[in-house]
Order: C-alpha cells, then sequence, then structure tokens
C-alpha cells in the first residue's frame, strides 16, 4: 500500500498460497482427468471407426470456412431466444476463459513469462467480464429449466448436474480471485482490474483476518481445481460433448447440395449385403460422429411438421436414439427406431436446416428407408405407387401415352415438333395426371406461349424424375429412372429445362448430376418473374384479392429461390399480399414430401391442416402454392380447416394466367 | 333338348330373386331344366319355384345342408346333375355360387364359364360373353366338352316370367353320411343395411365432404340411394373426418366399384376416387365447382348447391 | 406342431394398372396377379411368425414367366416350381395340374388368390379343392390357426357380410384384398433373388394330360365412354337418365 504506480509490476503469483506438494497434488489431478477425458474421446474415436470409412469432407478450405460460420460466429444458434441468449453468454464464457487458463498455463511454464503489466491487467478484466457473462448464461440457463422448461429442450437431473458443475466452477472462481485480492492486500488500482472479485471483497469480506481468508482461499482454490477435473471427465459422457464433436462434425459433414441424397451402388450393397443402413455400423464414420455431436437441443423437433402433426417422429430423438445405441456397442438400427417413424419423415429439411452441429437427419432416415425397402418392409399405397413408377413410368399408374392429355386444345410444341426449342418445359408426373394440378402445366404453357418463349415438351419420353422412389428409399428404381430421363434428354439436346414441380426441379438439378446430367434448370416461378421483369408479361393485377404465398421446402428452403414466387404474385397494392409466419426459407411443410403424398394418414395427424389453420389466420382469399403436390395437400388442407371455405388454393401460374388474361393474353 | 340344373340361392329374407334369372338364359338357349334349392326347412320356399317351367323342383332339406358350406353343397349339387342327366349346371353370379360352383365343376368333370354376360348361338354351339380384365375386355368363350357350368350375371339377363303351370316338387334323399365334414359353419355378421353391398349394387350413390355431418350425408346420399335401391359409397375425405364408416370407402385404396348407376354428391373428383368409379356404366356428378376434375369423367353433370339439388333429386324420382 | 409346407399358386397376368391402354394387344408389362400377391405375402408372414416351416410357390406358363417367380422369390418363397406350358388353359385343365403337382409336393395346405385379374374367372381354389376333395375357404380375409395347426378358422368375405367358418387341415385357402397388404420388392431383392434355382416341370413329368375345354374365340373392347354432357336442372337430369342413359 502507498506504493507508486508501476504498471510493470502488476502480475500475481500463480501458485499463490499453494504449496510445492499441492501443486505435485493438483497436477497429477489434472493429468489423471484430462487422461480420463482423452481415453474417453478415443473409445468415441473407436465408435465412429467401425462406420463405413470416409464420408468425411476433404477441402480445408471448408472446413475453415464452416468453422468461422457455424463454431465461431455460431450462425445456427443466433435467433432471439433466452436459449440462444445464454448459449452466447456460455459460449462466450467458455471460450475466453478455456483460452484465458491456456495462456496462463503457457505463461507460467513456457520459457518466458508475460504474465505482467498491462497484459496481466487486460487479461484479469477480461477474464472477470467473461466470467460475468458465464455465470449469468448458467443461471439463465437454470431460470429457462426451472420456468420456462421447453418440451423439445429435454429435461433431466443430469442437465441440473451439469448446470451445477459450471455456476460452481464460476461462481468458485470469483471466491478464489476475491480471497486473493483480500489476503495479499492487493492495492486497490490494481485490485481494481479484477473487478468482480474485489467487488465481492469489498462487499462481503470486510472483517475477516488475513489468515483466515488465506486459508478459505486455499481450500476454495481446491474446490475449484477439483470440480474443473469434474468438468473434464464430464466432457466425453453427457451433453457437454458437444464442444468437441459440434466443431468436428460441422467441419467435416461433407459438402453437398440439401436436396441430394447420396447415391448408392449395386456394388456396396454387395459388399455389405445390406441396401442402406441395417445395422449401425453401416453408417459411415462421419454419420456416427454426427450422432456425438447433438447436445439435445431440440431445434430440430421444433421445427418437424410430423412431430407437430403428432407423427411418431422427432428428428432429434432418432439422433439420440442411434447415439445410446452407438454407446451400447452398435447393432441393429431398426431396433431402436421404428418403422414408423422413418416413413414419417417429410424429408422437408427443416430440422437439417436448424441444426447448429449440421447433423444430417434427413440422411440417417434417408438411408435406414432404403434397408426398410430392402427388406421388404413397404406395403400398402406407397408400395403400389413404387411399382406404378416402376411399370408405369409414373406414380398415378396411368399409361405414360397419356401424358398430354392436359395439353388438349393448347397445341403444345413438342421436342419433335419444335427440335430446336430453348427451354425443355418438364411437366413432371402430378401436372400431367392429377386433374387439379393439370392446371397448372395449362396455365405454365399458356404464360409461355404468351410471352413467346421457344419452348418444348417431352410429352410420352417424360417419364417421372424418380423422386418419389429416392425418397420413400428405392434407390436403384430412382437410378433406372434417372438413368432413362438422362438419355432422353442427350438425346434432344437439352440445355435448359424449366418446370412447375419443385421437386422435378431439386432431382434434375441437383441429383441428375450423380448420373452424368447436367443442365441450366429452373423453376416456372423463375422463368415467369424473369419475363415479367422483361415486360414480355404484363400482367394486370390491380383490384386483386389479397394473396399469401406457401413456399415450398424443395423450392425455397432446399433450392434457395424465395423472390420469384413472390414476384410473380406481387402486386401494385402491397396490402394485398400476407406473409405466413413461417415463411421463405423458415416455410412448414405441406405434408406431401419424403413420398408422404402416398400414405395413408390419419386425419388427426395430417400435417396439411396444420398449414392451412396458419394459411387461414392471414385472413388472404387465396393460398398461392408453386408446387402441384404443395396445391394438392392444401386444397385438402383447407377443406379440413375452419374458415378454409373462404380461401382458395392456385399456383402462381393460375394466378398470373388469370391476370395475364385481363389484360390480353398475347402480351407483349 | 339339352337339359340344365339351375341352383337357387336363398337367406334368410327368402329367395334370391336374382337368382332366377338363368331360367331366363336358360329359355334363350332352348334348354330345359330343373331347380335346385338346397338348405333345410324349405317348405315355404318350393312354392314360388313352381311356376316357372321348370321340368322339376328338386329339394335338397337336411340339417346339415342349413349353412351354404361349399364341400357338402358342392357334393350335392353334382350328384342331383349326374341323376337329372344335366348337361349344364347354371347360378347367378354370387360369392354364393363363386363359392359352390366351380368345386361343382370339379366333381361333375367339367369346365366352367364365369359371369356370363350373353350367349350367341353360332353353328349351333353356343357362344358366351364375358368380361376380363375387370370389364375392360369382352371375350367370346366357347366350351369343347359336353357338360359344363356356368354362372350368369344377373343384370345382363331378366327376372323371368312365371306361368300358370305348376312344376312338380321332389324331395331328395339326402345321406348326411356321405358328406364331407372338413368345413365347419361358425358364424356370419348379421347385416345391418338393407341396402345393396357396394361392390356389386346396380347403383351407387356415394358422398364427399361438403355433406359435412353423418346425418346430411345418411339424409341426402342414403335417402337418394334408397329411392334408387342403390348401395352407399364415399371418398376418402368423408370417411377421414369420421361421417362414415371405412367399408364405404370408394377409391383406389378403397372399394372400385363398376355400377350401372354412379351419382357422386359433392365429390370434386381426387385422382384416387376417379379410379374406383371409372368403370361405372353412368357418371353423374352434382358439385358446386364448375372446374371440379369429376366432371371431365361425368356422363352428366349438374352444377349447384346439393343441399338444394339433392333433395330436388328425391322428390322428382319418387315422383317418377 | 407347425406346419411344414404351404403351397402358394400363382399367376403371371399383364399389369392391371396398364388395362386402360389402348394398345392391350401389345404386350404390356406383366406382374403376380394381385390377389396371388396377397396369398404369397399370407403364406411369408406365417413363416416369419413360425406357423410353417417352407412356402413353396407354382406357377404354371412358359420361360417368360420366370420374371415373377423371381419377384416372388425376391418377396420370400423358398421354392418354386414352374410347370412349363405355354398354352392357353382353362381354370379346369389348371386345377386339374396343379392337383397333381399337390399329389406330389404333399403340402400342408395350398392358398392362391380368390382370382386372376386378366381372366377374372375366380374357379381354380375351388376347383383344385373339389378334386382333392379338401375343405375350402374362398375370399378370405383372415385366418387363424387352431388345435395345433389341424384346422383353420377363416373369416370370409361375402354378399352378406363377413362369415366366419372352419376348415380341417389340409384345405385350399383364396385369398380377398382386406388379408393383407404385400410387401415391396426392390432391385436388391430381386438380384438375391436370381441365385435361386426354378425348378421346372412339365405335365408329362408330373403324369398327366391335360387339354383346356374353353376356348376363347375373339376378344373385343367394350364400347367407350361417349363424352359428357352438363345438365341444367335437376328435371333435365332425371329425363337423361330415362330416356338416354335407361339407368331409371
Amino acid at each position: 500500500m502507498g506504493q507508486p504506480l508501476d504498471v510493470n509490476q502488476a502480475t500475481r503469483e500463480v501458485f499463490g498460497n499453494i504449496s510445492p506438494w499441492m501443486q505435485v497434488v493438483f497436477f497429477a489431478m489434472m493429468a489423471l482427468s484430462i487422461g480420463l477425458l482423452v481415453r474417453q474421446m478415443i473409445s468415441h474415436l473407436w465408435r465412429w471407426r467401425k462406420g463405413r470409412p470416409g464420408g468425411f469432407e476433404r477441402n480445408p478450405r471448408v472446413w475453415l470456412q464452416r468453422l468461422v460460420i457455424y463454431a465461431l460466429a455460431q450462425k445456427r444458434v443466433h435467433k432471439k431466444t433466452l436459449g440462444a441468449l445464454l448459449h452466447l453468454l456460455l459460449f462466450s464464457g467458455f471460450v475466453i476463459l478455456t483460452i484465458g487458463t491456456t495462456l496462463l498455463s503457457i505463461a507460467h511454464d513456457g520459457p518466458y513469462n508475460f504474465h505482467h503489466g498491462w497484459y496481466y491487467l487486460i487479461y484479469e478484466l477480461t477474464l472477470d467480464i467473461f466470467g460475468v457473462a458465464f455465470c449469468a448464461g448458467c443461471l439463465i440457463a437454470m431460470y429457462r429449466r426451472a420456468f420456462r422448461r421447453p418440451p423439445a429442450l429435454g429435461h433431466d437431473w443430469r442437465d441440473w448436474w451439469l448446470l451445477g458443475i459450471l455456476l460452481s466452477l464460476g461462481i468458485t472462481g470469483f471466491a478464489v480471485e476475491a480471497l486473493r485480492l483480500h489476503y495479499t492486500q492487493v492495492q486497490p488500482w490494481l485490485a481494481h482490474w479484477s473487478i468482480v472479485g474485489w467487488l465481492i471483497d469489498r462487499s462481503m469480506l470486510q472483517g475477516l483476518t488475513i489468515g483466515t481468508a488465506q486459508t478459505m482461499h486455499l481450500w476454495t482454490w481446491w474446490l475449484h481445481t477439483i470440480l474443473v477435473a469434474i468438468f473434464f471427465v464430464t466432457i466425453p459422457v453427457d451433453r457437454f460433448l458437444h464442444v468437441i464433436t459440434g466443431p468436428l462434425n460441422i467441419a467435416l459433414r461433407p459438402e453437398r447440395p440439401m436436396g441430394a441424397l447420396v447415391p448408392l451402388t449395386i456394388k456396396e450393397v454387395e459388399e455389405t449385403g445390406r441396401t442402406g443402413v441395417h445395422d449401425l455400423q453401416n453408417f459411415n464414420r462421419q454419420q456416427l460422429l454426427s450422432l456425438d455431436a447433438c447436445m439435445e437441443c431440440g431445434r430440430c423437433e421444433d421445427a418437424c411438421p410430423a412431430f407437430a402433426a403428432g407423427k411418431p417422429l422427432s428428428p432429434k430423438r432418432v439422433a439420440m436414439d442411434l447415439r445410446d445405441l452407438m454407446s451400447l456397442g452398435g447393432g441393429d438400427a431398426h431396433g431402436v427406431i421404428p418403422d414408423e417413424t422413418l416413413w414419417a419423415c417429410t424429408m422437408c429439411q427443416a430440422c437439417v436446416q436448424e441444426c447448429p452441429v449440421l447433423i444430417g437427419h434427413v440422411d440417417l432416415i434417408s438411408d435406414l428407408r432404403r434397408d426398410l425397402i430392402g427388406e421388404g418392409k413397404l406395403f400398402g399405397p406407397p408400395a403400389k405407387i413404387l411399382q406404378q413408377v416402376a411399370n408405369q413410368s409414373n406414380p398415378y399408374g396411368r399409361p405414360n401415352n397419356e401424358r398430354l392429355a392436359w395439353a388438349e386444345g393448347l397445341d403444345v410444341p413438342t421436342a419433335d415438333s419444335n427440335p430446336n426449342f430453348e427451354y425443355l418445359l418438364w411437366i413432371g408426373c402430378a401436372a400431367s395426371f392429377d386433374p387439379r394440378a393439370q392446371k397448372i402445366a395449362r396455365a405454365t404453357a399458356q404464360l409461355l406461349k404468351a410471352a413467346g418463349v421457344n419452348f418444348a415438351v417431352l410429352g410420352k419420353e417424360e417419364t417421372c424424375t424418380g423422386d418419389p422412389a429416392r425418397r420413400i428409399g428405392d434407390e436403384f428404381l430412382f437410378q433406372e429412372r434417372a438413368q432413362t430421363n438422362v438419355a432422353t434428354l442427350s438425346r434432344h439436346k437439352v440445355g435448359r429445362i424449366v418446370t412447375p414441380c419443385p421437386h422435378c426441379y431439386n432431382t434434375l438439378k441437383n441429383e441428375y448430376p450423380q448420373f452424368g446430367g447436367e443442365y441450366e434448370v429452373e423453376h416456372h416461378s423463375n422463368l415467369l418473374a424473369k419475363l415479367m421483369a422483361d415486360g414480355k408479361l404484363q400482367p394486370d393485377a390491380a383490384g386483386e384479392e389479397t394473396v399469401t404465398l406457401h413456399d415450398p421446402c424443395y423450392l425455397a428452403r432446399v433450392n434457395g429461390e424465395i423472390e420469384a414466387p413472390r414476384a410473380v404474385i406481387a402486386s401494385p397494392n402491397e396490402h394485398k399480399t400476407r406473409e405466413m409466419p413461417r415463411c421463405g426459407k423458415k416455410t412448414f411443410c405441406c405434408g406431401a414430401g419424403g413420398g408422404r403424398m402416398w400414405f395413408e394418414e390419419p386425419p388427426t395427424q395430417r400435417v396439411s391442416n396444420l398449414r392451412a389453420e396458419e394459411a387461414v389466420a392471414t385472413g388472404a382469399q387465396v393460398l398461392a402454392t408453386a408446387c402441384p403436390f404443395c396445391l394438392n395437400m392444401m386444397s385438402d388442407g383447407l377443406a379440413n380447416t375452419k374458415g378454409g371455405e373462404r380461401m382458395k388454393a392456385l399456383d402462381i401460374s393460375e394466378i398470373l394466367l388469370a391476370r395475364q388474361k385481363r389484360a390480353g393474353l398475347t402480351g407483349r | 333338348m339339352a337339359k340344365s340344373l339351375i341352383v337357387i340361392e336363398h337367406g334368410p329374407s327368402g329367395l334370391k330373386r336374382s337368382s332366377l334369372h338363368p331360367m331366363t338364359f336358360a329359355r334363350q338357349v332352348g334348354d330345359s331344366y330343373a331347380l335346385l334349392l338346397l338348405g333345410h326347412r324349405l317348405d315355404a320356399l318350393a312354392p314360388t319355384l313352381q311356376s316357372y317351367d321348370a321340368t322339376s323342383v328338386l329339394l335338397a332339406d337336411h340339417p346339415a345342408l342349413a349353412e351354404p358350406l361349399a364341400d357338402r353343397y358342392a357334393a350335392v349339387i353334382a350328384e342331383v346333375a349326374c341323376k337329372e342327366s344335366a348337361q349344364t349346371v347354371i347360378a347367378s353370379s354370387s360369392t354364393f355360387s363363386k363359392d359352390v360352383l366351380p368345386r361343382v365343376a370339379a366333381l361333375f368333370e367339367a369346365p366352367m364359364v364365369s359371369d356370363v354376360l350373353a350367349v350367341e348361338n353360332i353353328d349351333g354351339v353356343s357362344t358366351y360373353k364375358r368380361a376380363t380384365h375387370a370389364g375392360s375386355m369382352l371375350a367370346n368363350v366357347r366350351v369343347t366338352s359336353d357338360r359344363c357350368v356356368l354362372t350368369i350375371r344377373p343384370t345382363s339377363f331378366a327376372m323371368p316370367a312365371p306361368s300358370s303351370s305348376l312344376s312338380p316338387i321332389e324331395k331328395l334323399p339326402v345321406d348326411e353320411t356321405s358328406l364331407p365334414k372338413g368345413m365347419q359353419f361358425i358364424s356370419r355378421e348379421e347385416r345391418v343395411s338393407d341396402r345393396p353391398d357396394l361392390s356389386d349394387a346396380r347403383v351407387v350413390v356415394s358422398g364427399g365432404r361438403p355433406l359435412k355431418d353423418t346425418e346430411t350425408f345418411e339424409r341426402l346420399v342414403g335417402g337418394l340411394a334408397d329411392v334408387l335401391g342403390g348401395a352407399v359409397g364415399a371418398t376418402r375425405a368423408a370417411v377421414d373426418c369420421g361421417m362414415v364408416p371405412n367399408d364405404y370407402q370408394i377409391g383406389q385404396t378403397g372399394k372400385i366399384v363398376a355400377p350401372e348407376l354412379y351419382i357422386g354428391i359433392g365429390i370434386s373428383g381426387a385422382i384416387q376416387h376417379l379410379a374406383g368409379i371409372k368403370d361405372s356404366r353412368v357418371i353423374v356428378a352434382i358439385n358446386k365447382d364448375p372446374e371440379a376434375p369429376i366432371f371431365q369423367m361425368a356422363t352428366y353433370g349438374l352444377v349447384g348447391d346439393l343441399h338444394q339439388l339433392v333433395p330436388e333429386l328425391i322428390e322428382a324420382l319418387r315422383r317418377a | 406342431m407347425p406346419l411344414a409346407k404351404i403351397l402358394v399358386a400363382f399367376k403371371s397376368v399383364p399389369d392391371p394398372a396398364d388395362a386402360g391402354m389402348s394398345s392391350h394387344d401389345i404386350a404390356s408389362k406383366f406382374v403376380i396377379n394381385p390377389f396371388d400377391e396377397i396369398a404369397i405375402e399370407e403364406a411369408l408372414r406365417m413363416r416369419e411368425r413360425g406357423d410353417v416351416a417352407e412356402v413353396a410357390g407354382v406357377t404354371i406358363g412358359p420361360a417368360a414367366v420366370d420374371e415373377q417367380i423371381r419377384a416372388a422369390m425376391a418377396m420370400g418363397v423358398d421354392r418354386v416350381i414352374r410347370v412349363d406350358d405355354s398354352r392357353a388353359l382353362d381354370p379346369y385343365a389348371i386345377s386339374r395340374i396343379l392337383c397333381s403337382l399337390v399329389g406330389r409336393e404333399q403340402p400342408s395346405f395350398v392358398i392362391m388368390g380368390k382370382q386372376a385379374v386378366d381372366d377374372d374367372s375366380n374357379q381354380v381354389g375351388q376347383m383344385l379343392a373339389g378334386l382333392l376333395d379338401w375343405p375350402q375357404a374362398t375370399f378370405v380375409s383372415k385366418i387363424e390357426f387352431l388345435d395345433n395347426y389341424s384346422r383353420a378358422c377363416c373369416t370370409r368375405e361375402t354378399d352378406s357380410g363377413l362369415e366366419v367358418i372352419e376348415v380341417s387341415l389340409p384345405a385350399v385357402i383364396t385369398t380377398d384384398l382386406r388379408l393383407n397388404e404385400p410387401r415391396y420388392v426392390s432391385l436388391p431383392g430381386l438380384m438375391k433373388a436370381r441365385r435361386k434355382t426354378i425348378e421346372v416341370a412339365t405335365c408329362e413329368q408330373l403324369g398327366i394330360t391335360v387339354q383346356p375345354l374353353t376356348v376363347i374365340l375373339s376378344t373385343a373392347r367394350p364400347p367407350k365412354r361417349p363424352a359428357g354432357t352438363r345438365v341444367d336442372s335437376i328435371a333435365d337430369l332425371v329425363a337423361r337418365l330415362k330416356n338416354d342413359a335407361k339407368v331409371l
């Protein structure tokens, strides 16, 4: 006290108050707990190694990019929720405290001790601030668990144990600091930099003798140290594990368009004797790693349409159940995931989009479905649909030579009658055969003609893209369709494709390249919006009914096309368009995806009803869709929903055609 | 003149009228015919059969025949056919005759033609017309043996006109010990409805979701079906919302129907439903939405409010 | 004691989904008769439940039907016998062939579809039962075994509703639509089935001669549905139903 201010003097003894033999015990304990941590992590590694080799992203640039975006900047975590806030506090606190502790040991055990002066002061202040953040994060987490109890999070006594360790770590850390300041009688100017400890000292420890403080410091320090050791041991067995596996999976998950499933080869089937995944070890190593990355946050479950509709599926439970099976040494994956759970998935990718650690739930489900198909575990209507895709080349079971029935009286050019077309108009099976959806094909063709687009259709040469087969899990039926269609498209020298079906769009764009089919694929919304922007279509949109748009998952979320359908139905009067709470990439499935279109569903478990309620709540008169399957499901959904009779479901092309007709169909 | 044995069917409510139609067939080909009735306590049923110009009305009346078990019935029928020197055994198409008559054919050592729609005499030989491939093809079939077993579609041959002369009734001795005993009757579900079965009704009236509730469905769809003597069906949507039971469902995943007249009320025509009705001879659609896909398939389409039109139709049919 | 063997008889038929096609005479895709597929599925489920040890299949036709035999094997049928005969046989002839095959195979019972969807005759099961002098249960929508597999309790779908009968085994059972939903067979399953051998037999080997006793002279399409009309009123509708359509 009373000494001159010398910043360079600012430092503290690292093992002050800790006798050398205690330091030996400390290092032994740390070595033991870190050893246990490493041992646990190695056993995790061995579990992952049981999977099929590979599946990892190999490009380090991708690793780095993803680590920055998803691990450091935590893009998927940020939301305006309490959970996101507390994670930010915990995460930043944890990272800074870990870095701080690491720096301290480098300074202490390294050749050059830099732990003094301005560096020391800023170090102390920073660690105190983030220590507070860390404790605040713990407290918010406890509050959330105790009072908000979000169901998707899951609640277990172990969560309290973990939060207890974290909070105790923070509190004992500050207590050690305060007691140190007290018994070492640090000068106030220096103590101020350890602001929290100083405040505790000033408010609570006054009157404590130096000797008592020193003894208390020793015991608190030991408590803190033991907690650190326990924390290390706890990391690999509980939710904490994600601090290691999360970034690992973020970096190593293979880069692939969201809408593309992984092809399977006959060779692989012959090698493993399995189509897809039956035993856990049929998953690849990255997939097994991803199971350990799940920290059970429940964001996937909150986004899952099947879960919301009361179906027996939670993407989180799928990951957790498989992970638990892995921790028991593996085995029959179908033993833990019932078939109904796998069939319930609409493959809308909402869970995949939400997952902060990039788990590919849809890939997991798809691999398990493939095995069900291989084992003959598919029955009833969807089985019939696949047979029809195989035998009639379309899921409707109609003779394929009736493919142009929708075009009656429209004089639509075919690839044979107009071989020099610019755009191939790929109709898709729904718009070809479903009487309601045929109107989409008619409207689109009429609009393209009005805008003077040089296009052609394949007619009876068009067959199912194989999308329903691939999503349901019959990979080889899909591949057969893909190869046939790629051959047809090559024969007609197709370069650009436009289609009103987002599922055809996704498959042609993202999956056909796997079979040598590279095309410039557009959804009809995109082309129609361009034609409007170029003035080739000049619809009369005045005095329209109010419209809300249901974004198809495979257009908006999976392929990022959000603006085009909105541009097509845009009205000069902004009040005429309304948005549902879940729109754009955050859209909510209609219930038809993943082959669900073809499954029988109990009326109480219809995803479409939930979505229809959301649409009706906007008060709009028209529910615009941009997908024939969405149109089908939403029409059903509206029919089942109170107030749904006041709303009609229309494809964007039908809306545009009506407006264009008012302006004169010839256009230009 | 060749001789036929016609097997007559009966149930709790008496003789099945449609099972008399084979007599029209036999008259058409110029056969004489005996009628055979099997069962227990048949005395009350027999007199009706006397006035159809049959050579005789044969009764196989025995407690062992109280229920139509195929093994016993076939044994009796085949034995009677031999004894009567019949060349042809005929019955009307039904699940009863489909069950029993092929077995008769096996015992009678004769081929069989099912579900005959028409018969033609070409060069002195009968040629039978029958539907195949779920009604999408018609085949002309000839039998190259001197005996055969036939079932005829009752809607293709009219009810025979009665005559004034009475055929004799003959009670056949039934030797229970010689009858097969491998089949045992346990129970039969009691029919709750008087309406005909969906899958072979001549008229089917079917309703969709806009009928709103069970009561309205029954009043409009049921009411119309009853005026026409038809069966009642429904769309999946109507079944799903609990308006009607599951076995009403018509469509790809429900029952496939092919009646003479199908009337769809408040049905827009989901492709799954249309697949189940496409073979109906006449399709009538009543729907509010003029763009409803069912109108593309309907023989007659009427656009309007079903709550007003259906009562009007029921009234018009009642008057007619 | 569980049963030793089920014999499932099945037929190859043109895919019923193609039935609406205008070019019916152009050979379309062939499939296992859907009702027989249900019979196969039921037999497989019995084996999977442990009711029976072996599911044997039989079909009659030329080598072209091997594709459907593979499909049956891919579903899980243990072995299939094809009686090589390319003639257009009638149900009576088919029943006689099956009868002699049953003599050779000695199954615990025979199961098959109630009818083939091409010919729609609905005869073979009943004829076979008659020739064998076995009990029969036709149009069955539920099967349960009783008394140590000596009898089967079967629910039948009849015009007047559901009927329950008991048959002593061996018997012939024919299946209706609601009995089950057959499993889906995918390419890997078919590939595995390719490795199984198909047993081929001829009528001579079975020691019988059969001749079809019914002949199809000609086939034709039924008249096409005329284009529909819109009517304006109930009166108009009733008049047309009465005078034009003649359905009232």
